[in-house]
């Protein structure tokens, strides 16, 4: 790839539509830098000066922002832990251990790749309901474990790795558990990024789980937050706070985002089983 | 009982038996190669030694105590795999270090037989490389590193030479030579290659149908190999097998005819080799040669002619259909499709019966 020239014409689309992709995000950027009143005036005064943090001090001040922020950072962290820690342990058995209904026990976690959010939302909250988990960050996090996709996917990943490393860890005479957390775990730290970016990026996004499960504001995660703050549908006022608070959203999701790059193309490329 | 030992070892996956009441000696410090056909269950007979696939009936001993009955890493014994099986995410010093680790050696003896094991096997330099940056001829060293290190009192090496390239393997061939010197311990290796086995080995275990063909020595297999495959199976290239019928025997010798006709005396005693059976006989490339001029022999057609520079091999029919393999010295002038007459060293042929058993030529007393 190094060193290979692209066609200017590949190099004006790709521009063009980088441009694209980029302008709301700068828009938002200098809406949020903006008073209120300013833009309540003409929203195109976004465009010119003065530019004032009076929106980000508003966020830090008064609102619940900074609370919402750690609930999500709460939630979004302990999916993430959990489903790194489930996934990995049932793909490492389905992977590499006899026991019985294994086939069977697989095939009702590929079924469950197939069940849509919608189709248990319902009976979930009713459960939920009835725990009395509502409002709480168990509540928040638990649904997030439950999902199919990274069993599946450590299973795949488990069975790439060849069984004569294993072998050989038995020979050199490795306990089950040390060949698991010594040799085969740490091979899997790829696909752990992939997922672990992958599981935080959805837990952080969520709202609709929330907007259910969190009723009271304090328990509220951002996305839910911040839909409850814009009051006004006609979005006329205010609307500087508003992508102020967009913006401060998106902080950790770029941070995430910058950190760990590397895997996220990879993934996204779908080379991550290597 | 010092030593490997084998007694009575069966394996089947299914219905399909591997290996069927195989039992087996090897001396402390003996190199033995396990040589049989793709899928004789060479690999499945290490396996069960070390412990990674459990016999269905059978016991293994080792220096007398019985293994079979234990985990892998308790027998003493170190594997060097065929893809090398290196822990991608160690450095050549952790992967080293890894299963003194778990057996509890002490650091700093661990530092020194590391530093001693790269010593010898000249990776040094590579200590702290991961295995992913190395070529693999320095990985195969790494696994053998591996292995010494935990100085076991057996070493199985499966397929050690088959994933390195031709000039490497001689190389690599030389330094297992070597190996063996440099250990207190059995080695035995899989292959299914004879130059291997027949170069590097003390004794020759043949496998095939899930029995032990045959063991002994490089010349023993070779010289006197137990029954029809084991003749088949050494040399390269093979043994021919003539059908044939013994005629009768000569001064306790037995004679046989050939389909076509020729009656050869050969050095077989006659024993219960009866005239009128029916049997094979044996001839290695060297014992046939192409007839001086006005010499008697047998009439064949050359099919292929095999030069390899010093000595030629010349790939015939006789008339009748059975094919034989002729041995010329230098580069020779035969072509294919050229009629020639070969004279036959009957002395030396082996007389094989229908069941495979083999009759080997005996000098006069
Ligand atoms: N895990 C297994 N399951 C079923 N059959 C096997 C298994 N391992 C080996 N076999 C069969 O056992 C036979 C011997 O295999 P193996 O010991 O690998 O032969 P070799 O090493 O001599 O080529 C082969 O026919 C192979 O197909
Ligand atoms: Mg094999």
């Amino acid at each position: 790839m190094k060193g290979a020239r692209l066609h200017p014409l590949v190099v004006m689309a790709l521009l063009l539509g980088a441009g694209v992709m980029l302008a709301p995000m700068v828009w938002t950027l200098l809406l949020s830098f903006k008073s209120n009143a300013a833009l309540m005036a003409d929203s195109g005064a976004a465009f010119s000066g003065p530019y004032t943090l009076e929106n980000y001090a508003a966020i830090l001040k008064g609102s619940l922002t900074l609370q919402w922020l750690a609930n999500s950072l709460i939630v979004a962290t302990g999916a993430t832990v959990g489903v790194l820690v489930l996934s990995s342990l049932a793909g490492y058995g389905f992977a590499r251990l006899e026991f019985p209904f294994r086939r069977t026990l697989f095939v009702i976690v590929l079924l469950g790749l197939a069940v849509p959010e919608q189709a248990v939302i319902l009976p979930r909250h009713q459960l939920f309901a009835m725990l009395g988990l509502h409002n709480s960050y168990p509540g928040l996090i638990l649904p997030s474990l439950t999902g199919s996709f990274g069993v599946f996917f450590m299973t795949q990943y488990f069975r790439a790795i060849p069984k004569e490393l294993d072998e050989a860890a038995l020979l050199d005479g490795a306990s089950r558990f040390t060949l698991f957390w010594k040799v085969l775990l740490p091979l899997t730290f790829p696909a752990q990024a992939t997922l672990g970016v992958f599981t935080f990026l959805a837990a952080w996004n969520d709202y609709w789980w929330p907007l259910i499960s969190a009723t009271t504001s304090d328990r509220f995660t951002l996305t839910v937050g911040l839909a409850s703050a814009q009051m006004n549908y006609a979005q006329t006022s205010g609307l500087g706070f508003l992508m102020a608070q967009a913006v401060f959203a998106s902080i950790p999701i770029l941070v995430v985002y910058i950190a760990f790059q590397k895997q996220i193309v990879r993934a996204m490329a779908g080379t991550a089983v290597r | 009982m010092s030593g490997l030992e084998l007694i009575d070892v069966s394996k089947s996956y299914g219905a399909t038996p591997v290996l069927e009441r195989v039992s087996l000696s090897v001396l402390p410090r003996e190199f033995i190669a396990f040589l049989g056909p793709s899928g004789s269950g060479k690999s499945t007979l290490l396996r069960i030694i070390a412990g990674l696939e459990t016999a269905d009936s059978g016991e293994v001993w080792l220096d007398g105590e019985r293994i079979d009955t234990r985990s892998p890493g308790a027998r003493g014994i170190a594997m060097v795999f065929q893809h090398y099986a290196l822990y991608p995410h160690m450095t050549v010093r952790e992967n080293m270090a890894f299963g003194l680790r778990n057996a509890g050696v002490a650091r700093d003896e661990i530092t020194r037989r590391i530093a001693q094991a790269a010593d010898i096997l000249e990776i040094a330099e590579q200590l702290d490389k991961k295995p992913g940056q190395m070529s693999g001829g320095q990985r195969q060293r790494v696994a053998i590193g591996r292995a010494i290190i935990k100085q076991p009192r057996l070493f199985l090496l499966d397929e050690p030479l088959s994933n390195l390239d031709a000039a490497l393997r001689g190389r690599t061939r030389v330094e297992l030579a070597q190996l063996r010197t440099r250990v207190d311990a059995a080695l035995i290796m899989v292959t299914h290659d004879q130059a291997e086995a027949m170069t590097l080995a003390d004794r020759i275990v043949i496998l095939d149908d899930c029995c032990i063909q045959q063991v002994g020595t490089p010349a023993e297999v070779y010289a006197r190999p137990a029954n029809a495959f084991v003749a088949r199976f050494v040399g390269s290239p093979p043994m021919a097998m003539l059908p044939a019928t013994i005629a009768g025997e000569e001064a306790g010798r037995v004679c046989v005819r050939l389909a076509e006709g020729t009656v050869l005396a050969t050095a077989v005693p006659a024993g219960e080799l009866v005239a009128g059976t029916e049997v094979e006989v044996g001839l290695r490339p060297e014992h046939v040669r192409l007839a001086a001029p006005g010499e008697a022999g047998l009439a064949a057609q050359v099919e292929l002619v095999e030069r390899l520079g010093d000595r030629t091999f010349l790939y015939a029919k006789l008339e009748g259909g059975a094919e034989i393999i002729a041995l010329e010295p230098g580069f020779g002038t035969v072509r294919p499709g050229d009629a020639v007459t070969l004279a036959i060293d009957a002395p030396c042929a082996h007389v094989f019966t229908a069941s495979g058993a083999a009759h080997h030529p005996e000098p006069r007393a």
